[in-house]
This record gives C-alpha cells, structure tokens and sequence, in this order.
C-alpha cells in the first residue's frame, strides 16, 4: 500500500554495510548487583525522590497527613487504601488534574537508578494519573527491587507485555532556565516511596 | 539560484561580542561535561558500556530494513498504526492528516529533532492547528521564533533575563522576575490549560524495540508523558535509525544516554509505549529524510549511531564559544556538522570546518561515533565538490603550490618574515585572515630555522665529513 515504505526498504537494502560484518552481542548483564534498600534509597535521593517518614504507630493515611497536610483531593489506586477519591471515580484523562496526591502500588523499583515503575495495570488504565497529579506516593517492598538498568530489562516481563509503563525516577524536573535545577517542573512535583515491609 | 552557505564565523562573532552569554554558556556546558565525566567514573564497566553500544547500533543498521519490518509487524499487533514517510514534506502529511480525520485543532507535543527536521509546526500552522511545545526550553524557543540552540537543552544560550522577557511578552508575568523558580512554574501555569484542552499529543521517541514492537520516551520534565497520556491521541515522530533489536537491549543504552547527555544516571521519566492507551489511538510515522541515503555513504553511515545526547556538543570549544544558533541548522555542534552536509551539502558546507579537530567530541560519544575524523573526512569531501569557501579554496589552492616546490616555499617564507616586521596591519589583518580576527600573528623571527641550519650545522657537516 504504502509505496514510501517499499521505497525506503529498497534503499536500505541497497545502501546498508555488509551485515556479516555487524554481529549482534550477546545481550549484557553488567555491572553492580546489589538491589538491597540502601541503594536504592541513596539513588533515589539523587533523582530528587523521597522516603516517606514512618513515625512509630504511623499508617500510610497518617503519614501522608503529616507530610501533606493542605492536600484535599487523596486518591488512591490500590485496594487497601482508603483516600478520598478512588481512581475508578475519575471518568476522564484530564480529571485526573484534580487530584492532589496519588497513591499508587508500583511492581518493583530499580536500585541503580532509584526508579520504580508504573503501567496500566497500577494506574487502571488512568495513565495520566501519574502525571497530572500535584504528588504521588508510590508503595513499594523492597522484595521487588532489582539491581540495576540490565536486570531489569532481562527479567521484568512487564517491558514486554504492558501497553505504557514507565519508569519514574524522583519527581518532574527541568534545569532549562540558566541551568538551575527545579524539581517539580510540569509533572509531579514531589514523588515518595512508602516501604510496606 | 545557488544557496548560500551557511556564514557561522559571522554568526559566532556575533555570539563572542555578547560576553556575559557567552562566559555562562561557555560555563554551563563544561559543567555538564565535567558531570559526566563524574558518571563514567563511577562505571568500571563504562568503556564495556560503550563498545556495546557502539555494536548494537552498527548491527541495526546493517540490517535495519529487516528490524523495521519486524517492528512494524509488532507494533500492528499491538494496535499501533505505523506510517512511512520519505521525507519531511511527507511527514507533515500524514500527520496533518491524521489530526484532520479527528478534527483536532490543538496539538501539545514534547521535544522531537525530527519535527524540528521536517519544519511541522510550519506546516501545520497554516492549516489551522494550533501547536504548543511543551518542554520547557523547546517552548521559550518556539516563543522567541528561534530554533533550538541544543539538542538536549534548546535555550540553553538564554539568561535568566531573556526567558523573563520571552514570558512577559506572551504569559504577560512581570518582566523583571530574576528567579528561574517562578518562571518554571509560570510555565506550568501556562501549559496545564492547553494540556487539558489538547485534541492530540505528540511524542518523538529516543528507541525503537523491534522485538516488542515498542517505542522508549527519556525526559525529565513530565511533559513528554502528558502530552501521550491526557488526549485521546498519541502520534510519535521517530527517525528510521532509532531501533534497536531487543528489549534487553536497553539497559546498555538507558544507562549511556542521561550520564552521557547532562550527567545525571537516568532522566526523570523512561517511558515505554507498546500500545495505545484504553480509550485512545496511537500512531508511529517512521521517518527516512535523507537517512537510507546516509547509510550508504561509506565514510559518514557510523553518524546514524547517534542517541542524540549531546556530549559532542558539550565538549567541544568551538561550539561553547559559539552557540548552537551559529551553525543555522536544526542539529547543530559536531555531531551538526557531519550530519547537516547530507541534507543539503552546499548550505552546510562551512560546518565542517567548525572544529579544533581535538577530538574530544569522539572520545565522549557514548556510541563510538568517530566524529573527529568525519569532520575531517567532510572536509575533504567538500573540497573536491569544490563547495569550499573562496578564500580558503585559493588560499589552500597557493598553499599547496608552495609546499609542494622547497625553493618556492622557502623564498616565500623569508619574504613573510620581511611582510611581518614590515607591512602596515591592515594588509596583515583583513577579510582574507579571519584568522587573525581575534589573534595576534606570531614576532617574526630574525632567521629562518632553514636558513639557520645551513649557515652552521650544514657547514659543520661538511666540515665532519672532511675530516673523516
């Protein structure tokens, strides 16, 4: 159908190098292979993300409280936490706008980096979610950390089976005004991890 | 008629008078390099990193129709619409299509070279849709009607002052708002409602996974992530060279790309697209533009390695000095000059002759492209397509003439010697030196070294010859 297609195949085909010559390596499983907490966090802080504070007899509702106090609109997209607005409630893509604080399971987190990861199956499929919101707190176990960028593209199947996922490492942040850094530039401002072990 | 070729000294020049930009320029990108630098440190295996990297985009290439079509099957699979398109006129086609059939009149996009290539925004205004750059940098750059200065951070070039001016003129804040904070988050004030109100959202795309049928999307601001998740349409513009073959792939590049680019170990957002989102549409337009005809230039098809990070440009002293918007072109820095001259070799025919030749560009590259000697190489290139400059085609045209015969070379040489102590400066300093424009030539000296060595040595020589 297409015959700008055809056209660029036939020319890639016609100008490309010897491809005997271009072998393909074997995939990599380089560098540090620690996944513990400490890491983690360490990256984290790096990106600019944050540990949510656990006080002694602290809940998640208690401790987002504490470090949200003006937050009106709490909603939360895992079964076992309340907030004041589900995820399912919100109809459209841009309501999400609304919401002051997220509150979000992620899969696994990567400690090299200090990123975790989110897809349509956490968000239920509101992926601007994510985004919109002014805060998110995402709850993690560091059962689920892997050790770095190589691990977690070899062993995560959710690269190969998820429609969007991404991978959020600390807040928004931009530094394209006379380089200075600002986190919290057009998507989260602020992003917490809740260790739930 | 003939175009002209792009005058980067004139524009560099320019740049050079204007001190306190270009000091902070000049500052802000060597601390971006020397960040990275702080990275690859970090890394043992940063070298091993890159040889991989290097291997992986060489073999792509080579087979790159068979990847594209393995991607194109994938990504259908997965509900993804893919277009072709040859060239930037055909992009903006089917884009302006696309928007059409769902009568979308606002377009929010992220940060994307390849529309900067195809000049999109150019042709879609006309037509009634209204484009807004989300990024940051990008969207000052669009305000200011200028193109990007870099690849990674567009207004780069601009001061604190500058964007406060760009904002008061169109978000009406106050035009002497000193603080980069506020102005930022002006900018998030501004952009919300559109995002709200986008018909269509837009995306470059930094990979290509043939085996998933995936696109990968590295930012830091949330803005690329908003623009592909808030409307209900998502079309990305990808260049044809970005594939890679496997998702494990990724590691190697994900890990190069943010240390390489502004020194920090990741961006903010990596994100994956496989599929549209519930509810939405997504569409992938597949761009050559001149690349299947790079790929066979046997010198310069390494130059489709390029993950766009940008260190090339970082590093080098002449484009610090000189400011991206002094190479007139879409991509700009080393990186700019190897690549422009295949678009269109007369217009980008000064470029290459922007560089030290120090070869720092090569030695950050995180793909290994050998960038140096393609500077080189175009340089060559373009001499024997005649496309050098007048004075620099007579001038070497001489030159050669004279190295190639000694007793002409050295009559010449005593007579400079005689030119330097004696003639008046501005037939020394004219248009036919821009070399010493900003530099004093050399104290002649009183003897040649030629003349010396046969007054003594050669007559001592002679002498040990005899006496032998």
């Amino acid at each position: 159908m297409s015959t700008s297609r055809d056209a660029i195949l036939t020319r890639l085909r016609d100008n490309r190098p010897d491809p005997k010559a271009h072998p393909l390596p074997p995939v990599a499983r380089l560098g540090d292979m620690d996944n513990g907490q400490a890491r983690f966090e360490n990256s984290l802080q790096i990106l600019g993300g944050q540990v949510l504070e656990r006080q002694e007899g602290d809940t998640l509702a208690t401790a987002i409280a504490r470090r949200f106090p003006d937050s009106k609109v709490i909603c939360s997209a895992v079964p076992d936490f309340e907030g004041t607005i589900r995820i399912e409630e919100l109809g459209t893509p841009q309501q999400a706008a609304s919401v002051d604080v997220l509150v979000v399971r992620s899969p696994f987190g990567i400690a090299e980096m200090g990123s975790i990861y989110l897809s349509e199956a956490q968000l239920q499929d509101l992926n601007s979610a994510a985004h919109l919101t002014q805060h998110i707190v995402v709850i993690l176990s560091a059962k689920n950390l892997t050790a770095n960028m190589h691990t977690a593209y070899m062993d995560r199947p959710e690269f190969h089976t998820a429609n969007y996922g991404v991978l959020m490492s600390g807040p928004s942040a931009t530094a394209d005004i006379q380089g200075v850094l600002i986190r919290g530039a057009q998507g989260v401002r602020t992003l917490s991890v809740w260790w739930e072990d | 008629m003939k175009v002209k070729p792009v005058n980067h000294a004139k524009a560099a020049e320019a740049f050079i008078e204007d001190t306190a930009h270009m000091d902070f320029h000049d500052e802000r990108l060597w601390d971006l390099r020397q960040k990275r630098d702080g990275q690859m440190h970090i890394l043992p295996e940063w070298q091993e990193l890159r040889a991989r990297a290097s291997a992986i985009k060489e073999h792509t290439l080579a087979n790159l129709p068979e990847y594209l079509e393995q991607f194109e099957a994938n990504a259908k699979k997965n509900g993804i619409h893919v277009h072709w398109a040859a060239d930037g006129a055909e992009h903006n086609r089917i884009v302006g299509e696309i928007l059409e059939k769902h009568g979308a009149k606002s377009l929010i996009k992220s940060k994307s070279m390849v529309t900067e290539e195809c000049c999109m925004r150019e042709y879609l205004e006309p037509r009634g849709v209204v484009v807004t750059e989300t990024d940051l940098g990008e969207r000052i750059q669009q305000l200011d009607n200028q193109m990007p200065s870099h690849i990674v951070v567009p207004a780069v070039h601009k001061l604190i002052p500058d964007v406060a001016k760009i904002f008061a003129e169109h978000y009406h804040t106050d035009p002497n708002d000193n603080s980069a904070q506020s102005l930022a988050w002006q900018q998030r004030l501004a952009a919300r409602p559109v995002i709200l109100s986008a018909d269509a959202g837009m995306t470059g795309g930094n990979f290509v996974v043939a085996e998933t049928g995936s696109f990968v999307v590295c930012t830091n601001e949330g803005n690329a992530d908003l623009s592909a998740t808030v409307p209900g349409l998502h079309i990305a513009t990808i260049g044809i060279e970005r594939l890679v073959p496997r998702m494990a792939d990724m590691g190697v590049f994900i890990r190069l790309l943010s240390r390489s680019a502004l020194g920090s170990p990741i961006t903010q957002y990596t994100t994956h697209f496989r599929g549209p989102q519930k509810g939405s549409e997504m569409h992938v337009v597949l761009v050559d533009n001149g690349r299947s005809h790079r790929l066979g230039m046997e010198d310069f098809w390494t130059s489709l390695k390029c993950i766009r990070c940008g260190a090339c440009m970082n590093t080098c002293p002449v484009y610090r000095r000189s400011g991206g918007l002094s190479y007139g072109a879409v991509y700009s820095g080393p990186i700019g000059a190897i690549i422009d001259p295949t678009f269109n070799e007369r217009k980008y025919s000064t470029l290459p002759f922007a560089s030290t030749m120090n070869g720092s560009c090569t030695n950050v590259c995180p793909v290994k492209i050998n960038i140096h000697e393609q500077l080189y190489k175009w340089r060559r290139v373009l001499a024997e397509h005649h496309e050098l400059p007048f004075v620099k085609r007579e001038v070497m045209h001489m030159a050669g003439k004279l190295m190639g015969q000694p007793t002409l070379y050295r009559a010449a040489i005593n007579g400079t010697e005689v030119a330097l102590s004696t003639m008046p400066r501005f037939v020394l300093y004219n248009w036919l030196n821009p070399w010493g424009k900003h530099r004093e030539l050399p104290h002649p000296v009183k003897q040649t070294f030629h003349s010396w060595y046969k007054q003594n040595r050669l007559k001592t020589k002679k002498k040990e010859g005899e006496s032998a």
